[in-house]
């Protein structure tokens, strides 16, 4: 597979380069580098000139309010370009307030609406309590259900409209701590509200995620297996916690 | 003594004694059950007070220059009554005063020298009227998300404002500490001049990258690390405050660091006795906390000279003569200066790792992907053996994979008293042992029975 190159699409790392949401890039990258797939990441900023239709892999992280403004008025502005690559299948991995901005809108505790994108169908509502914890999330791959874990810390509450989940909730919160979902997912759009490294913890996730990029591309899905015994037990320790399996 | 107070200082004593015979380390219980008893404790007792209440707060550093302030006026002979790392909340700094506290109302000490959590701080500063405050510095914590930062230092701006006779030691170096100068009556600011050690930016913190004040870009001819350095707003002209005291000329070996520092208008040569330049940091802090009390500076420089580091804060064990160094992370500023020590040294290393998540080390481990932990991957680094402990091991490991680490040069042994034992009998030329906070006790209890001692 010499001739494949992904390209990866890291929005904004200069004004969300937090809490260890950059270990899915790495994750990505690494897993396919490591099957001999080459991979190129761009990191984008703001303003920069782009077409998310050259991407293969795009990852939205969050931010605090300011940067979170900063964000939603930049991708408004390519906003029709965005939702072309949605619907052409673009990979796409949304975390917490990246997660809440491709939505209809968020309600805030005072009652003010603010716009989302508008490009899935969701909205989130500010809760009074901060949704905080250890996470166990079932997501299902083709031919299986993996159990994922990860972090949670929310105070925005989602609810989805005609709109798959990501998973179900199998300990923890998820999307409003009421519904047993998590996240959302629009063809190969994912958003979750697990931040930091939820792909490298959980390698079949990853994967699933190289797969359909390459399919994408009309490239055979075929990953050769690699040796997960880190993420595994990884992964083991947090869902042994949450008394899952 | 009214009534009340009495009661609540002698049942504080009660619980200090008794968790003391159950073996139990320094805890905030004995102010929390006199706080329950008499809520004026706190008050009460910080008045007795003769010279004044010094408190230090920030998110790194706070023991250190903390212990290090008490030291140097315990040096120029004043008493002073000081609180137990960690115990740096409102039970934990009453705990300190009911500890020391006599039942002869006429007791008394010169200074109270505290540190202060950072997100208590409004709430000790309601009880504790401070003569002076020193912020070390402010960094994302891993119990810091979204914005928490940002709440954490307006409230401390806040509780400051209502603080108008109170003199303020401020890390002019950190834009986010430095904007708080223009509240105090009086500020003193403390810094590093530029030296030869020049980090790399690209992973220059967001912190780094907007003015405190007017959110315009911040310009830095140079830098510490993180957002410490030389900086300066496009916008609306902040920039980083001359310092009263401040070091230059800093260099930083094996086992000391150093660097020139004026004050009193004269030349003198700061000495301490551990490495990294953080260090350095917290000295200054104190000195020109120390100068604010007129202390005189050959007696703040000996009493630096001969500064003992607390427990885990670069300690030094030894092993049939090798040495094994052992050092507190709970944040990426921090756990990347333990890395930029770790890679300034020569010879073959083993480095262990133990993460726990408990309360205390924060339950969300995702900071760990914000360190540098790619600088691990060199090849010309000497690394002998990457060991990860503590109950996330585990993904320690994930991490050091994922950072470009050989997988077959990582180890995962959660439990910390085999990881520790293997550290002992390393092969490597030195060990460094990096721990969270609920790790470090086990990991310095084993080192203290396994190796040859300090
Ligand atoms: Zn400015």
């Amino acid at each position: 597979m010499t001739d494949v190159m992904l390209t990866v699409y890291h929005l904004y790392p200069d004004l969300l380069n937090l809490y260890g949401d950059r270990g899915n890039i790495i994750a990505f990258r690494r897993r396919c580098e490591w099957r001999g797939i080459a991979v190129q990441v761009r990191e984008i900023n703001l303003g920069e000139r782009i077409d998310f239709t050259d991407a293969d892999f795009l990852f939205l992280g969050g931010g605090s309010d300011r940067e979170q403004d900063l964000m939603a008025e930049d991708l408004s502005s390519r906003r029709a370009n965005l939702r072309d690559a949605f619907e052409d299948g673009m990979v796409t991995l949304a975390i917490c307030g990246g997660y809440q901005l491709l939505g209809r809108y968020y309600r805030s505790l005072s009652g003010r609406v603010i716009p989302g994108l508008d490009l899935l169908d969701f909205y989130t509502q500010a809760g009074t309590t901060r949704l905080i914890g250890n996470v166990a999330v079932g997501i299902s791959v083709p031919g299986r259900i993996v159990h994922v874990s990860g972090f949670e810390n929310h105070s925005g509450q989602t609810f989805l409209g005609e709109i798959k989940p990501f998973g179900r909730v199998l300990s923890g919160h998820g999307n409003n701590g009421a519904d047993g979902t998590e996240g959302a997912r629009y063809k190969n759009v994912f958003c979750s509200y697990m931040h930091g490294p939820l792909l490298p913890k959980n390698p079949a996730l990853t994967d699933y995620f190289i797969r359909l990029a390459l399919e994408r591309r009309g490239r055979d899905g075929f990953l050769a297996p690699l040796d997960d015994g880190f993420e595994d037990a990884a992964n083991q320790v947090m869902l042994s916690r949450l008394k899952i399996l | 003594m009214p009534f009340r107070l009495c009661a609540a200082v002698w049942a504080g004593k009660t619980v200090a004694a008794l968790s003391r015979m159950l073996g139990h380390r320094g805890s905030s219980l004995p102010g929390h059950v006199a706080l329950r008893i008499y809520p004026g404790t706190l008050r009460a007792l910080a008045r007795r007070a003769k010279k004044g209440v010094i408190l230090v707060t920030g998110t790194n550093g706070k023991t250190t220059t903390n212990n290090m302030i008490a030291q140097m006026l315990s040096d120029a002979g004043h008493s002073v009554i000081i609180n137990r790392e960690g115990a740096n909340m409102l039970p934990g700094i009453a705990t300190a005063f009911v500890r020391s506290a006599g039942v002869n109302p006429a007791y008394s000490f010169d200074y109270a020298v505290l540190e202060v959590d950072e997100a208590s701080f409004p709430r000790v500063v309601e009880q504790v009227n401070p003569d002076v405050v020193v912020v070390t510095n402010f960094f994302r914590d891993q119990l810091d998300r979204y914005g928490e930062l940002d709440q954490t230092i307006s409230f401390i701006r806040d509780a400051l404002r209502k603080l108008p006779k109170t003199r303020l030691v401020l890390n002019g170096d950190d834009p986010l500490v430095a904007q708080l100068g223009r509240i105090g009556p009086e500020t003193t600011y403390f810094g590093l001049a530029p030296h030869g050690r020049v980090l790399d930016t690209s992973g220059a913190s967001r912190e780094a990258r907007f003015c405190p004040l007017c959110g315009t870009d911040l310009h830095y001819s140079f830098y510490h690390y993180s957002q410490l350095g030389l900086y300066e707003c496009t916008g609306c002209g902040f920039e980083r405050p001359e310092p009263a005291v401040q070091g230059w000329e800093a260099v930083s070996s094996v086992d000391e660091t150093t660097c020139r520092v004026v004050l009193d208008g004269r030349d003198f040569r700061l000495n301490l006795p551990t490495q990294g330049f953080y260090n350095l940091y917290n000295a200054l802090a104190a000195l020109c906390a120390g100068s604010g009390l007129r202390l005189e500076p050959e007696t703040m420089l000996k009493s630096l000279y001969h500064y003992k580091p607390e427990i885990g804060r670069l300690q030094h064990f030894r092993h049939r003569g090798r040495p094994l160094y052992l050092n507190l992370v709970k944040n990426p500023a921090g756990f990347n200066e333990s890395l930029a020590i770790l890679l300034a040294a020569r010879g073959s290393k083993d480095l262990y790792i133990a993460i726990n998540d408990n309360a205390a080390d924060g339950r969300d481990i995702s900071w760990l992907w914000d360190v540098d932990v790619e600088l691990l991957a060199e090849p010309d680094l000497e690394i002998n053996r990457f060991l990860c402990s503590g109950e996330r091991a585990a993904e320690m490991a994930v991490r050091l994979k994922y950072a470009g680490v050989s997988a077959r040069k990582i180890g995962v042994e959660p439990r910390v008293q085999d990881a520790v034992g293997e550290m002992v009998r390393g092969g490597g030329d030195a060990a460094y042992l990096l721990a969270t906070y609920t790790a470090l006790w086990p990991t310095e209890k084993a080192l203290s029975t396994m190796s040859d001692g300090k």
